[in-house]
């Protein structure tokens, strides 16, 4: 506990670290900022372009389908991608002063968190005017959103941690963020993957998060919940075993790196 | 208020590294070249426990890696000891790297709060101090140029600023007091002895003993992984001090025996009749040889031998400041000598001229030399600053005859226990009304 009391001591280092990974991600290009939300857009058009005119895919407003799921995909995988380096980055201060390591893994969670908020005004927006949007479910996001922090969150503790003495997991992390990828539903329905497997496919806890931001964004309704459950349960496990090991690896840090 | 309390505990913390000579973090290498992985286990600490009460200042003295960085990198909890446990109590703040977070374009404000932050300062608590930080750093309007523009000097100035004003419980400072100008570092004593007074343990690592004495209760001399000495700072680094003397002392007469036996080696040559260096030639005095320019003389007189006896009647090479010094030199003469004159000098080893007399220049009119005899001076105090000095011991005659002229015939060090700047160490008293 005086470690979570410690963080929260140091919740303004966090709060300088994302503001300054946030303003430095678009930092010396023309449009700046605007980048958090042109980027997306772009995206967006290119989806609509290649799936509706090349891919025809039988899903309705596929596109759209494809990037409700998609933004909150590339939260997660971002994450457990920068993750990876997060703590190797800043060689200098983790070798040269101290402070509690766990600020590192939660300052890029949180700012690639941010990130996805700013998206989503963005999905919002395209939502509001593409299908509409369905006001009464929409808070429940909230949830949805906090069950998927955690989960990134946990992981990122892992691999942040691993990385510094295993280089090699920074290259694998991204290979196996990719094969993560297409066995979640983002790109296709769950009801695609044949019966048998889909309880294998429910054992990801990413599953059921993708699912609920469609049903609230796509098909506008009250999403499943006790597979939300599910998976906010793993979210906090992961964040607790995360903070632990991480806790133990943080100890070599300052050797290793 | 409970000013007895420990607010540092150290029990038989150990710590070693391993120093691998090429070691792999990739996986590649880490299969690969497996019996790469070989290692040197280095003890950098062990076992080593003390304790430190609220508002003690407390000094690490130490050769370079004898552990003293290592002890407050654990301190800090930057690393972690192998064994052992440290128990800390109340917000550390750390004075190693200064300046480690500062970003370059961002502005001296800007950085002031990343820097802060990095304290572990919330949003407010860092509003409340930044006037203070910046007085003190005395950057004025430069406060907004961005910090890269800074000279060296105002970058450790605002750097210190900011750690000095985070009101740590705890302060671990590592070799950082030579920051800024004198003025400067002036202030930042008096930074240190303030928040002393305010109940802030402080813990410092420097190689400055003065520095130390000035403001720690106690000094701790760590020697090779372990606690050697503890207890008043002035005892304690006199022990080290008189460590010190003698162990560079011996490394000065290892260095002598190198290059003596270069010498001679140059002279053998010399004397097997082999072809002279060009440059010789070119300068056309081929006699002039770097051991001709040491000494030179008629002969009429040789010195055999100087040697320099400290306090303790003893012939040696390192001296404390202060000390008294007996030069004794061994004579002989071809022919009875009536007219001389002995001297000696005294010359830093970057050459400036210390000191100079003889005994004309003393009084002592003409003097007689026996065939064979010593001659001694008696230096009551040899009050030079520390540092490495030549000694030239020389016999002319009165009428400007040179009969035996020795220069380096030796090299002293002088080590000291105080701080005074210059050449020699004057005498003095203050009184202060």
């Amino acid at each position: 506990m005086n470690s979570l009391k410690e963080i929260y001591q140091y919740r303004e280092m966090i709060r300088m670290m994302v503001r300054r990974d946030l303003r430095g991600r678009y930092k010396a290009s023309f449009l700046g900022f605007l980048w958090t939300f042109i980027n997306p857009l772009l995206q967006l058009g290119v989806y609509t372009i290649v799936f509706s005119v090349i891919m025809r895919s039988n899903i309705e407003k596929y596109y759209l389908y494809l990037f409700i799921a998609l933004i909150p995909w590339m939260f997660f995988s971002s994450s457990v991608q920068g993750g990876a380096t997060c703590v190797l980055i800043q060689k200098d201060m983790v070798t040269k002063i101290r402070f509690p390591r766990q600020v590192l893994p939660i300052a890029h969670v949180t700012s690639c968190f941010i990130n996805m908020l700013l998206c989503f005004i963005v999905v919002l927006l395209v939502c509001l005017f593409s299908t509409g949007l369905n006001f009464v479910v929409l808070p429940m996001l909230i949830p949805v959103m906090i069950t998927e922090y955690l989960l990134s969150l946990g992981l990122c503790f892992l691999v942040a941690g691993a990385t510094v003495y295993f280089r090699d997991l920074e290259h694998i992390t991204g290979i196996l963020v990719m094969l993560w990828q297409f066995l979640t539903p983002v790109m296709y329905s769950v009801e695609m993957v044949p019966e048998e497997l889909r309880y294998f496919f429910m054992l990801n806890p990413m599953t059921p998060v993708i699912i609920c931001y469609r049903d609230i964004l796509y098909y506008k309704q009250v999403p499943q919940l006790q597979t939300l459950l599910v998976s906010f349960g793993l979210g906090l496990l992961f964040v607790v075993t995360g903070w632990f090991l991480f806790d133990r690896l943080q100890r070599h840090f300052a050797e290793e790196l | 208020m409970d000013t007895e309390k420990t607010v540092i505990r150290v029990e038989h913390v150990s710590k070693e590294f391993r120093l691998f000579s090429d070691k792999g973090v990739y996986l590649k290498e880490k299969l690969l070249f497996r019996n790469r992985r070989r290692y040197e286990v280095r003890k950098v600490l062990k076992d080593i426990s003390f304790e430190v009460k609220k508002g003690e200042a407390i000094g690490l003295i130490g050769e370079n890696g004898c552990g003293k960085s290592t002890t407050l990198k654990l301190l800090s909890q930057i690393m972690y000891p192998d064994s052992g446990t440290i128990t800390m109590k109340g917000r550390v703040s750390a004075l190693i790297e200064l300046g480690a977070g500062f970003h370059p374009d961002m502005s001296g404000r800007e950085n002031i709060y990343t820097n802060a932050a990095i304290f572990g300062l919330s949003k407010d608590e860092i509003d409340n101090r930044l006037q203070t930080i910046i007085d003190f750093s005395e950057l004025g309007a430069y406060i907004d140029n961005p910090v890269r523009t800074y000279s060296s000097g105002m970058y450790m100035r605002l750097a210190f600023s900011v750690a000095i004003n985070v009101d740590a419980d705890i302060l671990l400072i590592d070799e950082i007091l030579a920051v800024g100008d004198i003025a400067f570092q002036a202030k930042c004593f008096n930074k240190l002895r303030e928040i002393k007074r305010n109940g802030t343990t402080i813990i410092i690592v420097s190689h400055s003993l003065g520095q130390i004495e000035q403001i720690c209760d106690k000094s701790y001399w760590i020697d090779k992984g372990l606690i050697r000495e503890s207890g008043d700072p002035k005892t304690v680094h006199a022990y080290y001090l008189e460590y010190m003397g003698q162990k560079e002392g011996n490394a000065l007469s290892d260095n002598e025996d190198k290059i003596s036996e270069t010498c001679s080696e140059t002279n053998e040559k010399e004397n097997a009749g082999e072809k002279l260096g060009e440059n010789e030639r070119i300068t056309g005095d081929p006699e002039e040889t770097a051991q001709k320019r040491k000494r030179f003389g008629s002969g009429e007189v040789v010195i055999d031998s100087v040697t320099i006896l400290g306090d303790d009647e003893i012939a040696k090479e390192t001296f404390k400041s202060g000390e008294k010094m007996t030069v004794i030199a061994a004579y002989h003469t071809i022919h009875k000598i009536s007219d001389a004159m002995i001297g000696f000098g005294i010359f830093r080893v970057d050459g400036v001229h210390v000191a100079g007399t003889n005994t004309y220049i003393d009084h002592l009119g003409d003097v007689e030399l026996k065939e064979k005899g010593t001659i001694i001076c008696e230096i009551p105090h040899i009050n030079l600053v520390s540092g490495e000095y030549l000694f030239d011991f020389a016999i002319h005659s009165t009428s400007s005859k040179v009969y035996d002229d020795w220069k380096s015939v030796q090299r002293i060090r002088i080590y000291s226990d105080t701080y005074d700047i210059g050449i020699v160490h004057i005498n003095h008293k203050w009184e202060i009304d």
